[in-house]
């Protein structure tokens, strides 16, 4: 368990991102630049919330809700952080369609815009995986491994790479399903974002029951794939409907 | 194609920059990595002349030998970036050239052979000597070649550029902790100072290079495009010949500066700024006013220079840097002159070292604070490239870089890291 281990628990919590990377980011250099700034702003969030919990930390192994209330004031930050990112994005849409505009070449397209939500998302979701799981990951690279009291049947780093990937995939697509919202004012995308991040932070709650990780983790698989699913439908219609508006316009 | 997006060619200049400087802070944290295990003894530089770091010694100890250490360095650093100017400025150019060429060759060659030899001492390479030292001087040579030629593709140059910077930076790595930091800190703003104040060496150097118009005598990285526009088979060459030509605009660039102390073997230094000018954009083009689209684009090439609204103001300097590598499919009528438009962005290899180095001292605590000062390193870059286009002069590279990657280093030392280990052990995440 060395270096293969090390490499291959990296893998499985950004493995998915990083084929997302390669294969839609990496050809456009202004996504590399909006992964890049919305990682900055995820990473400057958790210091900010850390240097705010900094006073009470270590908490007390044995009492929850400190825990709750810890992912409740972290999740409500980031969540308004997330609609400030936003309001940031519409300026650069802006700018970016009236730079269009003067070199005479077409705005943004519907599909510019989801890739810039997908890269700001996946951010998003590779600082988590960075900072909660990779950062960790160095012991895992040494000759032993780790296990933790409460989910003594698999390693530590295991346990957090799979949770890492279920919240990459939260993290990635809930930013495309909100930017969405707000676009169009689409109150249900608006609300669910929230609700589904503060729901996956809470399940993780469940892991700190002794084994809880057992039924914890299976939950925070389905509320990931929920929001995949709910992400995939919307695009897909915006995209028929955006393909109809064209197709009709161009009669 | 008419209907290509705007995002596709946006940002093509940034990401020439930040690609290899995060390519050399990578490899310098690998390297760092796999060879902490093996203990160097401590180096003896002129980063360290004054106070030798020891563990056990008291932190006003260390205190006050590292700020020694640090003030001594920048001013060898700044006499000897004074020496350079005054050279280049009673026009020893060849002698500075072939100084650089030396330098090169020395580094490649001693500090990059001892980290040669570390790697196969560490991962036990079979090799021996002899093809060892063949391999090494042949890389060296090659090298050496690819400073100031003009024959090398820039492929090779830019790849030795990142190459020496992993070398150095590896070195300054093996710094005491106090020392390095102090060291950093004062090279930054030394650098604010050098390329900002009047009269500041770094500044002397950069204009006396650009009212003379000849190349700057220094280690520089040049974000020049590779790739040849649609142009076909001459572009490549223009893209080489820059702006000498055509008259229309040459862009320029962000500089630095080399600074050596060859003498004292190990350190050799270098400092940066970054520098672009763009002129000559406004040349008339009556001939083609006529059509609406290149009238729009010389307006836009018109507000390079004089920007008069204040929303113009605003926006264009983002827009402008990031948008200018986009004029391939413009229509016919605009090619030749839009095809002039290039711009190549050069960051010096001081910046790149001193970068390395903050992330590889990172390295040593921990990934998290290497990925944190990653990360603000490259928005200072962002930031500083963001700047120079407003600007649209030589800039320090450095300041903004190192001050937020240092900033970021503590918070997360001492903020970030009790909280997520905290929150992960006990298999907790938002």
């Amino acid at each position: 368990m060395t270096v293969a281990a090390g490499i291959g628990y990296a893998l499985l919590a950004l493995g998915p991102s990083l084929s997302l990377f390669v294969s839609v980011i990496s050809r456009k250099p202004f996504l590399i630049l909006t992964l890049l700034s919305s990682t900055l702003v995820w990473l400057v969030s958790l210091i900010i919330l850390s240097g705010l919990w900094r006073p009470f930390l270590p908490l007390k192994a044995n009492v929850w809700w400190p825990y709750a209330l810890l992912v409740l004031s972290s999740v409500c930050f980031q969540e308004a952080l997330r609609f400030l990112f936003w309001k940031l994005y519409m300026r650069l849409e802006d700018v970016l369609d009236s730079f269009a505009d003067r070199i005479s070449r077409p705005r943004l397209f519907l599909t510019d815009k989801l890739q810039i939500a997908l890269a700001g998302g996946l951010g998003h979701g590779v600082a988590h995986a960075v900072f909660f799981c990779l950062s960790l990951l160095t012991p895992a690279f040494g000759p032993a491994t780790f296990y933790v009291d409460r989910c003594s049947k698999v390693p530590f780093f295991l346990v957090s790479a799979i949770i890492a990937l279920a919240f990459v995939t939260i993290h990635t697509f809930s930013m495309v399903i909100a930017f969405e919202g707000y676009a169009k004012g689409n109150k249900v995308d608006q609300v669910i974002v929230p609700v589904i991040h503060l729901s996956a932070g809470m399940l993780t709650l469940v892991n700190f029951a002794s084994e809880g990780c057992v039924i914890g983790v299976p939950l925070l698989y389905l509320v990931a794939s929920l929001t995949l699913l709910h992400c995939g439908k919307m695009v897909w219609q915006r995209l028929i409907e955006s393909r109809n508006q064209s197709g009709s316009t161009l009669r | 194609m008419e209907s290509s997006s705007i995002l596709d060619s946006l940002g093509v200049e940034i990401i020439g920059v930040m690609a290899p400087v995060s390519i050399c802070m990578f490899l310098v944290v690998l390297l760092t990595y796999s060879l902490s295990v093996t203990s160097d003894p401590q180096i003896r530089t002129a980063a360290n002349l004054i106070y030798i770091e020891n563990p056990s010694d008291s932190a006003t100890v260390k205190l006050e030998g590292s700020l020694e250490n640090a003030i001594v360095f920048v001013v060898l650093v700044a006499f000897v970036t004074f020496v350079l100017v005054l050279l280049f400025y009673y026009n020893f150019t060849n002698f500075l050239k072939h100084y650089m060429r030396f330098s090169a060759f020395f580094v490649l060659g001693t500090m990059g052979g001892a980290i040669f030899l570390s790697i196969i001492q560490h991962f036990s390479v079979p090799v021996d000597s002899i093809t060892c030292f063949v391999l090494l001087f042949n890389f060296t040579v090659l090298g050496t070649l690819s400073v100031f030629s003009e024959g090398m593709p820039i492929v090779v140059r830019q790849c030795y550029m990142v190459v020496m910077g992993i070398v150095v930076a590896a070195w300054f790595t093996k710094l005491p902790e106090w020392t390095t930091w102090f060291i950093l800190v004062a090279l930054a703003l030394y650098d604010l100072v050098a390329v900002l104040a009047p009269g500041g060496p770094l500044k002397l150097l950069v204009e006396l290079a650009s009212t003379r118009d000849q190349e700057l005598p220094a280690m520089v990285y040049e974000a020049r495009p590779t790739v040849s526009r649609s142009g076909g088979g001459g572009s490549s060459l223009r893209v080489l010949v820059g702006g000498g030509g055509g008259g229309v605009s040459d862009s320029g660039s962000v500089e630095l500066q080399a600074v050596g102390d060859g003498a004292a073997t190990h350190n050799l230094d270098y400092n940066a700024v970054a520098v672009m000018d763009v002129d000559g954009v406004g040349r008339s083009r009556e001939g083609h006013s006529a059509s609406p689209v290149s009238s729009e684009h010389s307006r836009e090439l018109g507000s390079v220079g004089n920007r008069e609204s204040v929303a113009e103001e605003e926006m264009s300097p983002l827009v402008e840097l990031m948008g200018w590598g986009d004029n391939r499919e413009e229509p016919r009528g605009l090619v030749e002159e839009s095809d002039n438009i290039d711009r190549g962005i050069k960051l010096g290899l001081g910046d790149f070292i001193f970068y390395s180095v903050l992330v590889g001292r990172a390295a040593m605590y921990d990934l998290m604070t290497v990925y944190a000062c990653y990360l603000a390193i490259i928005s200072g870059l962002g930031c500083t490239l963001i700047l120079l286009s407003v600007y649209n002069k030589a800039l320090p590279a450095l300041p903004i870089s190192i001050m937020l990657g240092v900033v970021f280093y503590f918070l997360t030392r001492l903020l970030m890291e009790p909280f997520v280990v905290g929150m992960t052990t006990n298999l907790m995440m938002f």
